[in-house]
């Protein structure tokens, strides 16, 4: 199926790239990037999966009780980092003013019966977190007010202080047990992976764009295709520049597995047994079992999968980029022609918070399974789920003759407008390059 | 037998007939030159050759074979519009160019090194491209296109850019290539460097070949009309004989003129005339050959 040639353009692609500083930075500090950008993303989305407030900064609140009877309650909780003041209605909403307080809470007598709710006054409108924060309080010494009113004991009372949480157990395919489960290490894990699958995916198919694009300004592209026939040389483009990203992919998935087996001896050196009333000869693994630290196992089959899927969505767009690079005679001409490229990733990346919490659901399953969004979504699925097997197989199934498809239309648009010059990719001269390519 | 032969080949694009019936020999050891306004499907036509466009008419074959991705190892190509990969050095874009014709980096590399030194482009062999002038540049693009020791060399405008001197180089290293016996394209517009140049001359405008053959039968087909004429003295009957329209002045100098004939008028008569004037020294009197430029102009402009 290769010619000899595109080994050749192959070879070339590959070992220009390879030996360039760039290439050998991004490899030896792209992980290190990644993972500063990662980690703010990934807080942000468990945080938002457990749903609990948070508190960003500390504020001072004036509470205006009208009730007379929830102050000493309220005041009496837990209230993170804010300070919660008593004033009249008049002096706090001066004070708001003044800015002497951040904010103030309103609460009306007719809070009691129900037939009105607390109000927060504030000037920046008052975030998420703190009307959390705050709300929960007043619910809690309201519910407090209420019981007491109606002499409930303490034994009831504390029935309403129950948290039920629901354990999840993965069971082998024998039916046992697995592994203690790491809920969030894995969806962590499916995150990472998704998000080092979109970036590469971008950072590849942007490179085949500007390398066609570099051949057609630079008018080189005649001298190569007066030796080579344009589909050698897009498919030698497309695949050399592939091998650059499955070396450099490599290189970092032997990274993470180092880090993965180096991550727990090197958390057990900084963690005092004695806290965990442990003798000082504990092992680590003592000592993380103690902390409650448990790596997420991960298995080689998920690599695989994730090679495969790189590859898949790779070549998937691998081609449609550079067909874009020989439309184009400059990068800002690209963008429009690039939208409808990354509408389907971006989508993919956007709803990667959605398939970690639901990996069943409807959505996860249809964006795993359309060639354009599969690959971010499957590989994520795969982390945190089992993926029954004819999912698998038939996202992979589409994955593979979609890129077909893909590789065959690029071929024709890329043969056909390879040496068409200043004429603008309009959607008609398109068409007429696939017809005539 | 070993030669390039296109039989009434024709490329369309949409509506515009790029190429139309287009005939022509190529003969190894000689030199052709493919004539033509700008847009006259000169680059269409050897785009055809290189196997870079395919006709939708007509064949056209190297050496008894139709042309396709094999014959693109036997053709060497410097197009008109050409570049270098900006950031390569020239010694690294030379072998990937040469390997692309099928050449082993064994092979390669020495004859590489042969022609940096041939051109003068040793310094220059381990920079890159973008630091080079485009002169160097251009002969940079004028060893990728003989590099793989092709039969068929096609020149596109090969000499734009130059200075003298490496124009002279270039001219000397194609007179050498021609001696080899390789078959050789030469395309341009620019008439002088054709008519120093070439042995056979095609003229193409508008898709159309107006004219082909050997540089001399050419001009043979073209009437000597032009008369140069050189004397010491008055010949005042000139401007009477331009009145009466019997001739054209085309240049006139201290020395003489050089007049167009009309077409009922026969030089002997004025040859006669001049010699009878007293007081008239004749130094010369030369019926010239037309120039290519000329035939070129009067062609195109027939049409």
């Amino acid at each position: 199926m290769m010619s000899r040639k595109s080994l050749v353009v192959m070879q070339n692609e590959f070992m220009r790239r390879v030996t360039s500083k760039t290439f050998i930075l991004t490899t030896l500090l792209g992980p290190a990037l990644l993972i500063g950008f990662f980690a703010i993303i990934i807080m942000i989305s468990i945080s938002a999966v457990e749903d609990s407030p948070q508190e960003i900064s500390s504020l001072r609140i004036a509470m205006v009780d009208e009730t007379g009877v929830l102050n000493a309650r309220i005041l009496d909780q837990d209230t993170g980092d804010h300070v919660l003041v008593t004033a009249d209605l008049s002096s706090a909403h001066e004070g708001v003013l003044d800015g002497l307080f951040d904010a103030y809470v309103h609460i009306p007598p007719e809070v009691i019966s129900g037939t009105s709710q607390p109000l927060l006054y504030s000037l920046e409108g008052g975030g998420l977190g703190v009307r959390g924060t705050l709300g929960n309080i007043i619910d809690r010494a309201l519910g407090d007010h209420l019981l007491a009113d109606r002499n409930v004991s303490a034994d009831v009372r504390s029935i309403f202080d129950r948290v039920v949480r629901l354990e999840s157990i993965r069971l082998t395919d024998e039916g046992e047990e697995a592994e203690a489960p790491a809920r969030e290490g894995y969806a962590i894990i499916g995150m990472v992976l998704g998000m080092v699958m979109y970036m590469t995916m971008l950072i590849y198919g942007t490179l085949i764009l500007y390398g066609a694009m570099e051949e057609r300004t630079t008018r080189v592209v005649e001298i190569i295709v007066s030796s080579v026939r344009p589909f050698d040389l897009l498919m030698g483009k497309v695949l050399g520049i592939g091998l650059i990203g499955f070396v450099q992919m490599a290189v970092w998935v032997l990274m993470f597995l180092g880090a993965m087996i180096f991550a727990g001896p090197i958390i057990g050196m900084f963690v005092d047994p004695a806290i965990y009333d442990l003798p000082a000869a504990a092992t680590n693994q003592e000592i993380l079992a103690a902390a409650n630290i448990s790596m997420p196992h991960i298995s080689v089959g998920l690599f695989i999968w994730f090679i495969l899927y790189f590859i898949g969505g790779y070549l998937l767009y691998g081609g449609l980029f550079a067909t874009v690079g020989t439309l184009v005679d400059s990068p800002q001409e690209s963008q429009t022609l690039l939208l409808p490229l990354l509408m389907p990733m971006i989508i993919s990346i956007v709803f990667m918070s959605v398939v970690v919490v639901n990996p069943d659901g409807g959505l996860a399953l249809g964006l795993s399974l359309i060639p354009f969004t599969s690959p971010v979504p499957m590989i994520v699925r795969l982390a945190v789920t089992d993926v029954p097997l004819w999912q698998l197989l038939l996202s992979y199934g589409l994955l593979v003759l979609s890129f077909m498809g893909s590789i065959w239309v690029s071929a024709r648009i890329y043969r056909a407008s390879i040496l068409m010059y200043g004429k603008k990719p309009s959607l008609r001269v398109i068409a007429g390059y696939l017809r005539h390519g | 037998m070993d030669s390039l032969v296109l039989q009434g080949v024709t490329k369309r694009f949409g509506k515009v007939t790029a190429a139309q019936d287009v005939s022509f020999e190529a003969k190894p050891g000689r030199i052709l030159g493919l004539l033509g306004p700008n847009g006259a499907g000169k680059t269409t036509t050897i785009r055809m050759i290189a196997n870079i466009l395919t006709p939708d008419i007509g064949r056209i074959t190297l050496n008894g074979h139709v042309v396709g991705p094999w014959s693109q190892e036997q053709m060497g190509y410097l197009p008109e519009e050409r570049g270098l990969y900006k950031k390569v050095k020239i010694n690294d874009q030379l072998r990937y160019l040469a390997a692309l014709k099928g050449v082993h980096a064994r092979e390669s590399v020495p004859r590489i090194a042969y022609w940096v030194k041939r051109l003068g482009l040793q310094q220059w062999s381990a920079r890159k491209a973008q630091e080079l002038s485009k002169g160097m540049q251009q002969k940079v693009q004028f060893i990728a296109a003989v590099l793989s020791n092709p039969r068929l060399i096609t020149l596109d405008e090969p000499f734009s850019g130059l200075d003298p001197v490496n124009s002279e180089l270039l001219r000397e290293i194609v007179a050498e290539l021609k001696a080899n016996g390789r078959i050789i394209l030469f395309a341009s517009h620019r008439m002088e460097q054709v008519e120093q140049l070439c042995d056979d001359i095609c003229l193409i405008a508008d898709g159309k070949l107006l004219l082909k053959g050997t540089l001399r039968d050419i001009k043979r087909r073209f009437k000597r009309d032009r008369l140069a004429l050189e004397f010491d003295g008055e010949a005042p009957f000139l401007n009477a004989m331009e009145e009466k329209g019997d001739l054209h002045f085309l240049e006139r100098n201290e020395d003489g003129c050089i007049v167009r004939l009309a077409e009922h008028f026969h030089s002997r008569s004025l040859l006669e005339r001049l010699l009878a004037t007293p007081d008239l020294e004749l130094y010369r009197f030369e019926l010239l050959q037309p120039s290519l430029n000329e035939i070129f102009i009067r062609t195109v402009e027939s049409q």
